[in-house]
C-alpha cells in the first residue's frame, strides 16, 4: 500500500520558460534572480499573471514572494532576469511604467501623525497625477469615511490594513499588487475586501495580484494561482484546473476489505498514488486522487464490488495542494502508511474560468 | 509643487517641528535673561559702543547682531536645524513611507528634492522668527536693565539686518544639508540626529584643538606679541563644513571678527574673507544636496 508522499512538480516546470511575455500577461517574469549579500531569495522567477484576473501568489515564509513584488514596484533591482508590465519590458529606471500600478507591500506605512484622508493627500502628490476627489472615493471603497479625519496612530492595525489598501487603489491603477491584504482584519473586512476586490476584476477589468498566507481566502478570491518555494515558482496555473488535477476523494472502507477495495479504487486514479491508512482509529480510510465530482462513481464501483463505503469525503482544497507542492508542516504522509490521511474539507467553488 | 505642498504639510502637522521651534525660542529667551543678570546696566554684553565719561552702554545696530546670529544661526540654531532636517527626511525610511512613494513611480531625485525644499522654507521661516525674536529680546532686556537702545532701522539698518538674516539663513540652510545627508546615507532619523550632531560638536571641538595648537606653534617661533596679541591665519581647518558657516557669519555687518561661532577661534585666528567663506559654504550645501540624491539613487527600498 502506498504511503502519503508529496507529489514532486513535473520537472518542466523547474526549468526556464523561454517564451516571450505577452501583452495578455499584466506581469510577466522571467528568470529573475535577487540576493541579498549571500543570500539567494528569488532563483528564477518564472510567473505570468493574466490581464483582468486575480492572481494568487502563494508560498511559506521566507519563499521570495514579497521579494518578488518589491521587484515588481522598483523598490529592489533585480540580479539577473527580466520583468514585463502589461507586455513591454520594465527596468529599475521606468519609473513612469508603475503609475498603472498600485501597491501595498508588507506592512501599510504611514504618517502616524497625519489622518487617513491627510496620508492620501500627500501620498496623492507623488507618482501620477491623481484627482483629490479619488480620496474619498477610495476612502468610500474600503469602509473609511467615518474614521478618515483621526490620526493614524489610533487606528487599528485591520483599519490600518484598509488604509493601505484604499493607498494602492488611489491613483485608479490597472494592476493591484497586495501582499497579505488581509493581514488584522475582522470577518467584515474581509468580505468587503473580497467585493472590493471582485469588482475591481469584474466590472472593471483590471488585474490582482495577492499574496497571502490565507490560503482559504485565495481560494475564494483567486482565478489563477502561482506557488512559490525557495524563490522559484513550483507550480501555476487556473485555480479550477489545480484543484481538478489535484482533486481527491476520502473513502472509508471495512479494514477487512482494504486490499479488495485498493483494486477498484487504483482503477481510478492509474498514475496517481492511492494512499491507504490500515491501522489505528483512521484505519479504513483511502484518498483517491480523483476529481470530487466522480464521488459518486467510486461509491457505485466499490458497491458493484461487493464493498460498502463507511465514509465519502469528496473535495480538495488549495491548502492541501500547498502543503503537498512545498512539503511544509503538516506535509501530507510525513509519516508512515499508519499515519491518518488529511482531512480534506470541501472548500468554496472556485471562482470562474481563467 | 504638489511634492513641496505636501512636505510643509507634513512639517506643519508634526509635533516635532513645534517642539524644535519651541525649546530654540525658549533657550534665546533663557540666554538673553541670564545676560541681563549679568549686565547690570555697564556691560556692553548685548553688543553695543560705549559712550559717554561714565562708560555707559549703549545698544546698538548693527554691533547687537553678534549675539542675536550666535543664537539664532550659529550655535543653537545651527543644532536645531541639523536635528530637524535628519528627524524630517529620515523618518520616510523609519515609518516606511519612502516605498509607498517610490512604489507609486514618483522619482527619487524629484521627491528628495521637493522634501529638501520643504525642509528649507519651514527654516527660513524659523530662522526668522528665532532671528527677530532675539532682537526682541535684546530690546527687553536692554530696557530691563536700563540700558538705551539705538534703532536697528537707522541709517542702512535695514539692509544690515536682511544682510545678517540672510547669511545667518545660508548658514542654517547648510547645516541642515548635512544633517539631511547624513540622515539619507544612514536610512534613519535618529542615527541622522545624532551623527549629524556629534560632527557638529565634534569639529568645534577639533577646530578649537588645532586653533590652540595653531597659536602654539605661532608662539613657539617667537610671534611678534609685543604690540598686544596678533590674529593668525586664516588656517585650513576654518573652511571645514561647520566651521565655515561661523566664517560667513563673521562678515555678517556688525559682527566682530568669527565671534559669532562662540568659540575660541575668534580670538586667535583672522575670519576668512566671505569671498572665500561664503562659496565654500554654498558647495557644502549643493554637495549634501547632491550626495543625498545620489545616494537614494542608488540605494534598494526595504
Amino acid at each position: 500500500m502506498d504511503t502519503l508522499t508529496p507529489t514532486p512538480a513535473p520537472a518542466d516546470h523547474f526549468l526556464p520558460r523561454t517564451d516571450a511575455p505577452s501583452a495578455d500577461l499584466a506581469v510577466a517574469t522571467r528568470g529573475l534572480m535577487k540576493r541579498y549579500g549571500r543570500q539567494v531569495a528569488l532563483t528564477g522567477l518564472d510567473m505570468s499573471v493574466p490581464t483582468g484576473k486575480v492572481y494568487g501568489f502563494l508560498g511559506p515564509n521566507g519563499s521570495g514572494k514579497t521579494t518578488a513584488l518589491r521587484l515588481l514596484t522598483g523598490l529592489l533591482r533585480p540580479n539577473a532576469g527580466t520583468i514585463s508590465l502589461f507586455g513591454t519590458p520594465y527596468t529599475w529606471h521606468d519609473r513612469t511604467r508603475l503609475f498603472r500600478v498600485g501597491s501595498l507591500i508588507e506592512t501599510p506605512s504611514f504618517y502616524p501623525y497625519l489622518s487617513g484622508a491627510e496620508n492620501l493627500d500627500v501620498l496623492s502628490a507623488s507618482g501620477p497625477p491623481t484627482d483629490k476627489r479619488r480620496i474619498d472615493q477610495v476612502l468610500e471603497y474600503v469602509g473609511m469615511s467615518g474614521r478618515a479625519k483621526s490620526p493614524i496612530q489610533t487606528y487599528s492595525l485591520g483599519m490600518k490594513q484598509r488604509l493601505g489598501i484604499a493607498a494602492a487603489m488611489l491613483s485608479d491603477p490597472d494592476l493591484l499588487l497586495l501582499d497579505e491584504p488581509a493581514n488584522g482584519l475582522d470577518p467584515g473586512g474581509m468580505v468587503a475586501m473580497r467585493e472590493t476586490l471582485r469588482y475591481f476584476t469584474g466590472e472593471l477589468g483590471k488585474t490582482v495580484v495577492i499574496s497571502s498566507h490565507l490560503l482559504h481566502e485565495v481560494e475564494m478570491l483567486a482565478d489563477v494561482v502561482g506557488i512559490i518555494d525557495h524563490g522559484r515558482l513550483i507550480r501555476e496555473g487556473p485555480l479550477h484546473e489545480l484543484l481538478e488535477a489535484a482533486g481527491r476523494v476520502r473513502v472509508r472502507v471495512a479494514p477487512e476489505d482494504m486490499t479488495k477495495a485498493a483494486g477498484v479504487l487504483r482503477e481510478f486514479a492509474p498514475d496517481r498514488p492511492l494512499y491507504g491508512v490500515d491501522s489505528g482509529d483512521q484505519a479504513g480510510w483511502f484518498t483517491v486522487g480523483v476529481a470530487p465530482a466522480r464521488a459518486a462513481e467510486i461509491n457505485r464501483a466499490l458497491a458493484g464490488a461487493g464493498i460498502y463505503a463507511a465514509g465519502l469525503e469528496p473535495g480538495s482544497d488549495l491548502e492541501s495542494i500547498f502543503l503537498e507542492l512545498t512539503g511544509r508542516t503538516g506535509v501530507v504522509g510525513a509519516t508512515a502508511a499508519a499515519a491518518p490521511a488529511p482531512s480534506v474539507e470541501p472548500g468554496p467553488p472556485p471562482m470562474g474560468p481563467a | 509643487m504638489r511634492l513641496i505642498r505636501a512636505e510643509l504639510l507634513k512639517a506643519r502637522r508634526r509635533t516635532m517641528t513645534w517642539v524644535l521651534l519651541v525649546v530654540a525660542l525658549v533657550l534665546t529667551g533663557v540666554i538673553y535673561l541670564l545676560i541681563g543678570r549679568a549686565i547690570g546696566g555697564v556691560s556692553c554684553a548685548l553688543g553695543g559702543v560705549l559712550r559717554g565719561d561714565q562708560g555707559t552702554c549703549i545698544v546698538e545696530f548693527p554691533a547687537a547682531y553678534g549675539l542675536i546670529d550666535q543664537f539664532a544661526f550659529s550655535t543653537l540654531g545651527g543644532l536645531l536645524a541639523i536635528v530637524f532636517a535628519a528627524a524630517f527626511v529620515g523618518a520616510d525610511w523609519n515609518w516606511g513611507v519612502l516605498r509607498n512613494v517610490i512604489a507609486r513611480g514618483e522619482s527619487r531625485a524629484r521627491y528628495l528634492l521637493g522634501k529638501a525644499a520643504g525642509v528649507a522654507i519651514v527654516l527660513a521661516i524659523g530662522a526668522a522668527l528665532i532671528f527677530f525674536f532675539a532682537l526682541l529680546m535684546t530690546y527687553i532686556t536692554a530696557f530691563a536693565n536700563g540700558v538705551p537702545v539705538a534703532s536697528p532701522l537707522r541709517g542702512n539698518g535695514l539692509t544690515d539686518m536682511l544682510a545678517n538674516l540672510l547669511l545667518g539663513y545660508l548658514v542654517v540652510l547648510e547645516r541642515a544639508a548635512l544633517g539631511f545627508a547624513v540622515a539619507v546615507l544612514l536610512r534613519s532619523q535618529l542615527a541622522g540626529a545624532v551623527v549629524g550632531i556629534v560632527l557638529y560638536l565634534g569639529e568645534g571641538i577639533v577646530t578649537t584643538f588645532l586653533t590652540l595648537t595653531a597659536f602654539g606653534r605661532m608662539f613657539g617661533r617667537g610671534g611678534d606679541f609685543g604690540s598686544g596679541l596678533q590674529l593668525i591665519g586664516p588656517e585650513w581647518f576654518q573652511y571645514l563644513p561647520m566651521t565655515v558657516g561661523n566664517q560667513v557669519l563673521s562678515s555678517a555687518p556688525g559682527v566682530s571678527g568669527n565671534l559669532a561661532s562662540g568659540g575660541i577661534e575668534g580670538l586667535f585666528l583672522k575670519p576668512v574673507p566671505l569671498e572665500q567663506a561664503l562659496p565654500a559654504l554654498l558647495i557644502y550645501l549643493f554637495v549634501a544636496v547632491i550626495a543625498s540624491v545620489v545616494a537614494l539613487n542608488r540605494q534598494e527600498v526595504i
